[in-house]
């Protein structure tokens, strides 16, 4: 690296650093070499260099010391100057090396003592830094030309502000039209969401992830819970749009996309809400209450509360009324009592003072009608028979079907509710006129239909529909005449098959009394065969085949009969003859006994409840007739009408009240009040016969059918307390 | 089908002003008054049955509403409430 000036002059800055000459001997040969290559040095000391080699190779590298010596030496430039290379150390004389080195290598402790000469030299200056000034001196060669040149420079400066040569002129630099440019984004949405979540809310957010599609989702209508309350179970398929729908949550752009799809979903989804299971159910809800709007004070009456003001007893019995369904909450019991107070003040007065109770003993016993439960669909139809069911005492089937051979339609069983008086809830269609009913006592929901046409027919009321669960249709040994009488007995013998099991026992117009068992298919045995009797010259019965009088069958036609209150192995038949016999169950081929005294069928017999000993029959010759078990004569007869008695049951309460239905009325008779008359009569409406009579329940109620299809509802008033004394 | 003819049941009863079925936006589906009646009972019975359901769950998130009946002076309105409609009849029972 090499510095040169413009004189040639070498000027390489050296190394700060000095070598240490001992160490710079290998190079010697190194300089010699590059001196050659170098041209810019004094061609002197050139020589001189070589002078040094020629010297000999015994030369130690110079040290710094003899550099220093050197002046003008010192502005040659080493060849190749490295930064710690030995080779500008050969600038200084060669005798001064010589000398130098030789000294060196002679110094001993002798000297020591020698003087010694040292020469100083001062160093050459370092320019590190040339700053030719622009001052000059006036006394030099070139003042007079600088001064010179500065008063021309003045003149022309003079001349400027006028002077043609100078022009001023303005340039101005272009400005570009300066544009407003308006940028504008997509306005931001901005929306303000209040709401206010309540503890349900809460909940349901909770629970939503748990629960089971199948549960009822609440309706939770904070749009924060939108798509929570969404998930419910019936309509799944528009659960993609529900959010849109049960929301209130302006996302615009799903808005717009979901409207479309709403709209044609909602359409369909109307009709679904008509069809929906919950939509019917509430229906039928709703047309409860109305009833019981409407009904109210009679359903009260029937229940026998006093509709008194005091807030807690009507609510009661509003409460009671409606009873059963779980589902009302505490907003209809508030809205029942307010609602049954204002009843109060409109109430009809006189039903007011029927309510009240009878044990005033001033009015007269009589039948105040309630309702009636008939439809459309009944009416026209006979009442056949009626019963209640064991497990709920206010559900009541009624079988519809002509009791005439001549008047044989279809007939219908129906189930009404007491919640319900102008609809059954159940309706059973059936082939053949209905002519016997009877609820099973061990499973509440199986009812029992005797059929005109022989048929036992085995129904479940829990199901809507009109099949039966057993039909004895196609059985081989099905009755061959009306059934007229069904019921189901339990029987607690200790027999194998059928201990504590309880039995349907049917009798109908074929002389025959068969038990039907219902395991296993509908299967039936024989219990008795009704033998016909002769006149009552024959107090002893026929033997079979016994050809006195001709015969058409060997079997009297039994129409009812009735097992022991306490004794279920006895059983009392009446037939169509008049005859009434009492069979055991364990001796199927002879009566035990008979008892004589109707001319004409028998259609009831009935034990007393209390006294039992005693049993009532009534029959076709118009007359209600009261027997002692042990007295083959009857004790009692009543007959207060001219018209066939179709019906007579006893009082559930009072040993000695019965009631009886006959074509033209229905009656009450209280036998410790009076043996000839009733006590109580209600003409039936014109063109309508009482076929069929049933106590109601624990109440003062009579349950009366009629030959128009109606049920009637009758409050007892006015009948003594109840006894159980023997008549 | 059977829906009809309840619902005709319910229309025929003794004393029954009007019956309504309305979804949960307010747009009837069955109605027997005029339409702008209808939208004015939808209207507000929406808010109380919210309102009353919101009360009943408060005190107890695990129950719901089921039915509301509001009696006034000339006649009771019963609602239905469910999560899809509103089963709404009016009645007066003094008839």
């Amino acid at each position: 690296l090499q510095v040169v000036d413009d004189e040639g002059r070498d000027v390489t800055p050296r190394p700060l650093f000095r070598p240490d000459p001992d160490a710079a001997a290998p190079k010697q040969s190194q300089l010699s070499a590059s001196s050659d290559d170098s041209g810019a040095t004094a061609s002197g000391f050139l020589s001189a260099c070589s002078m040094h080699e020629a010297l000999g190779a015994d030369l130690p590298c110079p040290s710094s010391v003899s550099k220093s010596n050197s002046s003008t030496m010192e502005s040659v430039l080493d060849e190749a100057v490295k930064p710690g290379s030995q080779q500008d150390t050969a600038a200084s004389l060669p005798d001064v090396q010589v000398r130098q080195e030789e000294k060196k290598e002679q110094l001993t402790e002798e000297d020591l003592d020698r003087r010694v000469d040292v020469y100083l030299t001062e160093t050459e200056t370092l320019w590190i830094l040339d700053m030719p000034s622009v001052v000059v001196s006036a006394e030099s060669e070139g003042a007079g030309r600088v001064l010179e040149r500065n008063r021309v420079y003045a003149d022309i400066c003079k001349n400027r502000p006028g002077n043609d040569r100078f022009v001023e002129k303005m340039m101005q630099t272009i400005n570009g039209a300066a544009k407003n440019k308006e940028a504008q984004c997509d306005r931001v949405l901005v929306e303000d969401k209040g709401t206010v979540v309540a503890s349900w809310d809460l909940y349901n957010f909770f629970n939503a992830s748990e629960a089971e599609p199948a549960s009822k989702a609440e309706g939770s209508r904070a749009p924060a819970e939108s798509s929570i309350s969404d998930t419910s179970k019936e309509h799944d398929q528009t659960a993609a749009a529900a959010p849109d729908r049960g929301s209130i949550t302006p996302a615009a752009v799903s808005e717009r996309a979901g409207l479309a799809r709403i709209h044609k979903e909602e359409t369909c989804h109307l009709e679904a809400i008509l069809r929906s299971e919950n939509f019917q159910q509430d229906l039928l809800f709703m047309e409860r209450i109305l009833m019981e709007n409407i009904f109210q004070p009679k359903l009260a009456a029937y229940r026998q509360f006093p509709v008194l003001t005091e807030p807690a007893v009507t609510s009661g019995a509003g409460s009671t009324v409606v009873a059963a369904k779980e589902a009302k909450q505490e907003e209809h019991d508030k809205g029942e009592k307010d609602k049954e107070e204002q009843k109060e003040t409109r109430t009809d007065p006189s039903v007011l003072s029927d309510l009240k109770e009878t044990s005033e003993g001033n009015v007269p016993p009589r039948l105040e009608r309630l309702w009636a439960y008939s439809c459309d669909l009944t009416k026209g139809h006979n009442v056949s028979s009626m019963a209640r069911s064991r497990v709920n005492p206010d559900l009541l089937a009624v079988g519809y079907g002509a009791f005439d051979f001549k008047e044989q339609k279809r007939g219908l069983v129906c189930c009404w509710s007491l919640k319900n008086p102008m609809w059954p809830e159940r309706i059973f269609q059936c082939e053949h006129g209905v002519t016997a009913l009877d609820f099973s006592a061990a499973s509440s929901s199986l009812l029992a239909v005797g059929l005109y046409d022989g048929t036992v027919a085995i129904y479940d009321v829990r199901s809507c529909s009109s099949t039966t669960v057993l039909d004895s249709g196609e059985h081989a040994d099905k009755h061959t005449g009306p059934v007229w009488q069904l019921r189901w007995v339990e029987q607690d013998r200790g027999t194998t098959e059928d201990d504590k099991r309880e039995r349907l026992i049917s009798v109908s117009a074929d002389g025959r009394i068969t038990t039907w068992l219902t395991w296993r298919g509908l299967d039936c045995k024989d219990l008795m065969k009704i033998n016909r009797t002769g006149s009552e010259k024959k107090r002893f019965p026929v033997k079979k085949g016994r050809k006195s009088e001709p015969l058409i069958s060997q079997w009297a036609a039994g129409t009812c009969f009735d097992f022991h209150p306490k004794d279920p192995d006895f059983y009392l038949a009446g037939t169509e003859e008049g005859l009434i016999h009492k069979c055991s169950c364990s001796c199927s081929t002879r009566f035990l006994e008979t008892y004589r005294g109707h001319k004409g069928p028998v259609y009831k017999v009935a034990w007393n409840p209390f006294s039992t000993d005693t049993f009532l029959s009534c029959s076709a010759d118009w007359s209600i007739i009261l027997w002692h078990q042990r007295s083959q004569t009857p004790l009692l007869a009543f007959s207060s009408t001219t018209t066939v008695v179709h019906d007579v049951t006893w009082s559930p309460k009072s040993a000695s009240v019965f009631a009886a239905a006959n074509e033209s009325r229905v009656e009450i008779w209280d036998l410790s009040v009076s043996i000839l008359d009733p006590v109580a009569a209600r003409s039936a409406e014109p063109e309508a016969k009482c076929t069929s009579v049933l106590f109601a329940g624990s109440a003062n109620c009579l349950l009366v059918g009629d030959s128009r299809g109606g049920v009637g509802v009758f409050e007892l008033q006015g009948l003594a307390a109840p006894s159980c004394t023997k008549v | 089908a059977e829906v009809e003819e309840t619902l005709k049941r319910i229309q025929a009863h003794k004393g029954v002003i009007a019956t309504m079925v309305i979804n949960v936006e307010g747009i009837p589906i069955r109605t027997t008054l005029d339409n702008s009646t209808t939208v004015q009972y939808a209207g507000l019975l929406t808010q109380l049955t919210m309102k009353a359901r919101s009360a009943v769950r408060d005190i107890d998130p695990q129950n719901d509403l089921t039915f509301l009946r509001i009696r006034s002076k000339k006649h009771e309105i019963m609602v239905a409430p469910d999560k899809e409609y509103l089963l709404i009849v009016i009645q007066n029972p003094s008839e």
